[in-house]
């Protein structure tokens, strides 16, 4: 397993310097402007000290060797647009990011599994309620997540003003207490949140319904219906104890996915995340951004992954699933 | 078990509806609260205690704090800002200069006078003798002195003392104190504003960095400006400027300047967040005719232009087919359609209507397409059309696209992103290309960059980026005009360069934008427009109190 981590990371290097450089454009090649903006134009002369301060003007091989070995030492540069050491504003920004993406999965994860379960113990029975919310959540994991941020922020954070409309936090908070702290941190945290809950959803009502239905078939399940065992015993004890496994490794998986979701949701919210920040370092082809986050998304969807990998292996030697 | 889980539900719920809830009462109050009791501050300096202005005397009348629209421009001085609009205007507010731009031109600021001697080489500058740093040490033509040397190996975002590759400065002499005289290489109209655009450096600071990109000492934002830093959050996006009390010149205007994350300009501006909104003409009905509002529209000094290459394309170096182009779009058509009418027609000149160099004689090249047809005589062309992938490029491409079809020109349309189009427009790796580029306002010098031999300064585009075009008169005009100290010659020289680049046609000069802005006169309504850039919250004199 370590050796194909490895081989992954060596791939992801590569392909980490390449690939932005193989993008058209020049990070200080700045003509065209948008509607209502501004932007400073550099002389031929300034773009050709840029380049030489950046090391860009060095040949391709030489910058490769000299990325390779500086990200080796921990050492991931410094961004050209914004003139700061990349992985500390990595860093600044990551916590964000995760706090979103982590919430939003346990949400998700928890409330569309739970969904999932009692939907398909009405499967059965063609009932309107697992009907309704087949319907409801096919609709809804098919919607665009920064579709649903606008409609919230638009009804819960300009209509009803129970939400901010931006940032993580109040702009030039001081707080009194630590809780005064976290209270302003979930309430900007809820709206971009709720997003990506429920924009992720579906995916595990979906999931966790399709495992429930299958494990509903099982002798033993109809053994404990004739035994004569509560409805909800019988869902979130013996369902769901044989249903999880493909759940927890979908919570595993959907997070790489949920960091790229969250790069429109934190567009939408102005929320500080990575993913914010990833769209800024591609629209102005800051390479050295470019591979920083990259390496770190690489790195922290590697590290779920095999989680995923041997939290799966766990609970096939403990024999939670036989289909293992 | 299941009690449990129902249980943490229930209160999960309750808890977020609780925050929502309470948090949003809170802001209200907040909102309504001075800056003092809902900021912190990183305070990098402390305004010295001074009495010499009179700016505290004004303070006590008008708003407390002005809150735009941010992100993170970079750390605003002249090394560290971000080549944006907002990242170079939240720099100016800090760092002063020794003249400043106002309605009609420049204006003394730092220095009180100056004198231009006969040669026109020489520029003699004397400063205000009450100016100080934001750490209280007072600024001194040594300071000035310093700042001229330190910008010929340090070179700073917004370079304007190169020419060519030439640093405009041959020496600089400190006569006394407040006295200063700098010595340019050559005589040139653009010089005063060159020299009086740059921004003055605190010797005391700067003298032991060597390397200004990385500096980012708390002392690196120490400037003379109105106004000082005591906040900055690269992560969120938020500044906090406060009034400098010990500001030698006009009076900051209010307490303090906050920028802040907003998701979408019109919804905080609409809950009061923000002060001040640029709004789309399709939004301008929602405010005009309210007298809670004031709508300012101002010419942003961008236009979209289309290119053509004139090297790569044979059919494009004939100036029939060009001024059969020019002719045969429908331009006011595209300011209605695109623009919604917030728009103005560009002159084929180059040189904005608004401005004071702008010939009103040459050709208008208005909509006539059997006057086009009569140019092309019959014969049809194919060109591949680049353009940008925002709504507005992509409906302008097919606009031109149909009213070219009408003259016997067909077009295929490629629209990629903005970074693809510009790199694209240095390469000349396109036929024709649709773009919105700026470098519009102040001097017209900006002709010499574009149509002339000079290589790329502050225009937006260039000589170098205008494929194929070469017009020996227009280049020696555009030599002669830099170089004519009498206004009404250059005057004509400049009327003369138009005519010709109209004749010419090396671009199709589309239609310049116009910025809406809107804001709440009863909450502050200080905002001034420069002549040669339209953002209000990007001009300096938008925060200080006027003078009269």
């Amino acid at each position: 397993m370590w050796q194909k981590i490895v081989g992954t990371l060596i791939v992801v290097l590569v392909l980490n310097f390449f690939l932005p450089r193989i993008m058209p454009g020049d990070p200080f090649n700045f003509i065209s402007v948008e509607e209502g903006s501004v932007t400073v134009t550099l002389t031929e002369d300034q773009i050709a000290h840029y380049h030489a301060y950046y090391g860009m003007d060095k040949p391709m091989l030489e910058q490769f060797t000299t990325y390779i070995s500086r990200t080796l030492r921990g050492d991931l540069g410094i961004s050209i647009y914004y003139n700061r050491p990349v992985s500390e504003m990595i860093g600044e920004r990551l916590i964000w990011t995760l706090l979103l993406v982590i919430s939003a999965l346990g949400i998700s994860s928890l409330f569309g599994s739970a969904l999932g379960l009692i939907s398909a113990y009405h499967a059965r029975e063609s009932s309107i309620l697992d009907d309704l919310l087949l319907r409801m959540m096919t609709i809804l994991s098919e919607i665009p997540d920064f579709i649903i941020g606008l409609a919230l922020l638009i009804y819960f954070g300009a209509h009803l003003k129970w939400f901010p409309l931006a940032g993580a936090t109040t702009a030039f908070a001081v707080y009194d207490s630590a809780f005064d702290a976290f209270r302003d941190y979930v309430h900007h945290a809820a709206l971009p949140c709720l997003t990506l809950s429920l924009s992720s959803i579906g995916d595990f009502y979906l999931l966790s319904r399709q495992s429930a239905v299958s494990v509903l078939t099982e002798p033993y399940i109809l053994t404990a219906r004739a035994k004569g065992l509560r409805k909800r015993r019988l869902i979130f004890h013996h369902v769901l104890a044989n249903a999880i496994s493909p759940i927890l490794a979908r919570i595993f998986m959907k997070m790489g996915g949920m960091l790229s979701g969250a790069v429109l949701v934190e567009v939408v919210f102005a929320y500080p995340g990575i993913g914010k920040l990833m769209r800024e370092a591609v629209s102005m082809r800051d390479y050295v951004l470019i591979q920083g986050i990259f390496f770190y998304v690489a790195v922290l969807i590697l590290i779920f992954n095999t989680a995923a990998d041997m939290i799966f292996k766990k609970m096939k030697q403990r024999g939670f699933h036989e289909k293992l | 078990m299941s009690k449990k889980i129902t249980l943490f539900l229930i209160i999960s719920c309750l808890s977020i509806l609780f925050i929502g809830c309470a948090q949003s009462a809170d802001d209200n109050t907040a909102n309504a609260a001075s800056p003092e009791n809902n900021t912190e501050v990183e305070s990098q300096q402390t305004a010295d205690e001074s009495s010499e202005n009179n700016a505290s005397n004004a303070l006590e009348d008008t708003p407390t704090v002005i809150r735009l629209e941010g992100s993170d421009t970079g750390l605003p001085n002249p090394f560290k800002h971000l080549t944006r609009g907002p990242g170079m205007s939240k720099m100016q507010i800090l760092y002063d200069s020794l003249l400043e731009i106002d309605a009609d031109g420049y204006i003394p600021w730092l220095a009180e006078s100056y004198h231009i001697d006969e040669t026109g080489k020489i520029f003699t500058f004397k400063l205000v003798e009450n100016a100080k740093w934001h750490d209280g040490t007072p600024l001194t033509a040594e300071d000035v002195l310093f700042t001229f040397e330190y910008y010929k190996t340090h070179t700073p975002v917004v370079d304007n003392l190169n020419i060519d590759g030439t640093y405009i400065v041959e020496s600089v002499v400190q006569s006394d104190t407040w006295t200063i005289d700098i010595h340019v290489s050559q005589v040139d109209n653009t010089n005063l504003s060159r020299l009086g655009g740059v921004r003055i450096l605190p010797k005391h600071i700067w003298e032991t960095v060597d390397d200004p990109i990385a500096y980012d000492a708390p002392d690196a934002t120490i400037g003379s400006g109105p106004y000082y830093m005591t906040h900055y959050d690269p992560v969120k996006g938020e500044y906090r400027y406060e009034a400098f009390d010990a500001y030698w010149g006009p009076a900051p205007a209010v307490d303090a300047i906050e920028w802040l994350p907003v998701s979408d300009s019109i919804l905080a501006f609409e809950n009061s967040e923000i002060s001040l909104v640029n709004v789309s003409a399709d939004l301008l009905t929602r405010y005009e005719g309210d007298d809670a509002f004031v709508v300012r529209k101002l010419p942003s000094f961008h236009a979209y232009r289309l290119m053509m290459n004139m090297t790569d394309v044979p059919a494009l170096e004939a100036v029939n087919v060009r001024q059969a182009m020019a002719y045969g779009i429908d331009r006011e058509a595209l300011v209605a359609k695109i623009a919604r009418g917030a728009a103005e027609v560009s002159s084929m000149g180059y040189v904005p209507k608004t401005s004071k160099w702008y010939n009103p004689e040459i050709e208008a090249y208005a909509f006539d397409a059997a006057h086009a047809k009569s140019l092309l005589d019959g014969q049809t062309y194919h060109f591949r059309l680049l353009t940008g992938n925002t709504p507005s490029e992509v409906k302008l491409a097919e606009l031109i696209k149909l009213d070219l079809e009408q003259i016997g020109i067909t077009v295929a349309i490629e629209s990629v992103e903005s970074k693809t189009r510009d790199e694209a427009i240095k390469t000349g790796d396109y036929e024709l290309l649709l773009v919105n580029s700026g470098g519009m306002g102040g001097d017209p010098d900006y002709l010499r960059s574009i149509y002339g031999n000079a290589s790329a300064n502050t225009a937006a585009l260039s000589a170098s980026t205008l494929k194929g075009y070469q017009n020996e008169t227009v280049a020696e005009l555009a030599i002669e005009q830099a170089h004519t100290l009498d206004e009404n010659q250059r005057m004509t020289l400049i009327h003369e360069m138009q005519s010709l680049i109209a004749t010419d046609v090396p671009m199709i000069m589309l239609y310049t934008n116009q910025d809406n802005f809107v804001y709440r006169a009863s909450e502050y309504d200080g905002w001034y427009a420069r002549f040669d850039h339209s953002k209000l919250d990007h001009n300096k004199l938008s925060y200080v109190v006027p003078t009269p």
